[in-house]
């Protein structure tokens, strides 16, 4: 037995079947249409059916109509055109598609353009480190006491580290102790920890531009995020200091000096 | 529809002065339903006088291969005397359905009619005018 077998609804709907297709034909005459063209009894009668009508509709499209009636068409408007409206217009599912779609792409565009704002040389480092200090704790650290102004030398004789100055700001504070290990990409890092708000200092090489090997410098504190640290970043001779704290940046701006904020 | 230029054209120009003058009172026409369903009434009250066709008495016969083959060899002036000879509703059902305009749903809308309805006088039609072309027209089978 055919599956496109007719039932006698649609039959009767076949009888009415529209003469050439159309777009806005109703899902349960095109339905019958297709059964009827594929149902082995009732095929080759609706097949007649359709060329007879066909027929006829092309002698019906060859009526001539009078010039005066042809001319009114010409010239006036009869048939109100209904205007979409913008409700309507909206809800159309491919407006609401394409609109979905621009505003995830335009929100993509303003996150990233964010981002860049934020972003600065050596920041995806200061990044990392701010995980790391999330994890650390003071044991795994070496203890030392001192001012933290003063471990540059300490970097320089025990580890060959020029540069890794602390600046002025957090310099007086004194440590808890100090490590000096390797990121993931080979840069010696020093790590240094302090009471004031459990705070951790961070020493590490600002990034250079990979062409020609010179320093991306930028001026004055940046500052950086991550899993609820923040760091604040400064730049200076080829060295990069990072003031993290468990916190937000409003946490560590008193202890910026205000002219480089 | 009316079978007479004349009254064609009077059942036009009524519809169109009714357009204009619901226009004029602010109320336009709401869409081309609302022509063709007017322009359907102004035919029949233009073809009210004369003789008027009785249903049920024409024979039918069943469409063959031939059929669309026959109405070829017709002229259009030929079909629109044997569509306005059919009796009423029957004869607004053709007018409408041959126009090939509307789907069924507006042809419901158009002749106030249900499908069921709709469907076994567009049959009948077809089978009458089979019957007719038969006798009027008659061609030759390739296979003859």
């Amino acid at each position: 037995m055919s599956v496109f077998r007719l039932s006698k609804r649609e039959r009767v709907l076949t009888r009415c079947a529209p003469i050439s297709d159309k777009a806005d034909t109703d899902r349960r005459m095109r339905a019958a249409v297709l059964h009827a063209r594929r149902d082995r009894t009732a095929a080759k009668e609706f097949q007649c059916q359709q060329a007879f009508d066909q027929a006829i509709a092309a002698l019906v499209r060859d009526i001539p109509v009078s010039g005066e009636i042809a001319e009114w068409f010409r010239n006036e408007k009869l048939i109100p055109q209904q205007k979409r409206s913008l409700k309507k217009l909206l809800r159309n599912p491919v407006v609401l598609s394409i609109a979905t779609a621009m505003a995830v792409i335009a929100g993509v565009l303003v996150f990233i353009v964010i981002e860049r704002m934020h972003e600065f040389p050596g920041s995806g480092t200061a990044r990392k480190l701010l995980t790391i200090a999330s994890s650390t704790r003071v044991g795994q650290l070496d203890a030392i006491q001192t001012d933290a102004g003063a471990l540059n030398d300490f970097f320089f004789l025990k580890y060959r580290l020029e540069h890794y100055d602390v600046p002025a700001e957090f310099a007086q504070f004194r440590t808890v102790g100090a490590r000096v290990f390797d990121d993931d990409e080979g840069h010696r890092v020093a790590q240094i920890g302090v009471p004031e708000k459990r705070m951790q200092f961070f020493l590490f090489p600002a990034e250079r531009n990979p062409k020609d090997a010179t320093i991306r410098e930028f001026s004055g504190w940046k500052f950086v995020e991550q899993e609820g640290w923040t760091g604040a970043v400064r730049e200076s001779a080829g060295v990069c200091f990072m003031a993290a704290l468990r916190g937000e940046k409003k946490d560590l701006a008193p202890y910026l000096s205000k002219s480089e904020r | 529809m009316t079978g007479d230029p004349a009254k064609a054209q009077e059942a036009f120009q009524s519809t169109l002065r009714a357009a204009a003058a619901k226009t004029a009172e602010g109320e336009p026409p709401p869409d081309r339903l609302w022509f063709f369903r007017d322009a359907r009434w102004q035919s029949l009250i233009a073809s009210e006088s004369g003789l008027q066709p009785e249903p049920g008495t024409v024979d039918e016969t069943e469409l063959n291969e031939l059929g669309a083959k026959q109405v070829r060899q017709l002229s259009p002036e030929q079909l629109a005397i044997w569509i306005s000879g059919a009796p009423e509703p029957q004869r607004g059902a053709l007018a409408a359905y041959y126009l090939d305009e509307f789907t069924l749903r507006e042809l419901q809308s158009l002749l106030e009619l249900k499908p069921n309805e709709l469907a076994m006088l567009i049959d009948s039609g077809r089978r009458q005018f089979q019957a007719w072309l038969d006798v009027t027209t008659p061609v030759e089978s390739e296979e003859d």
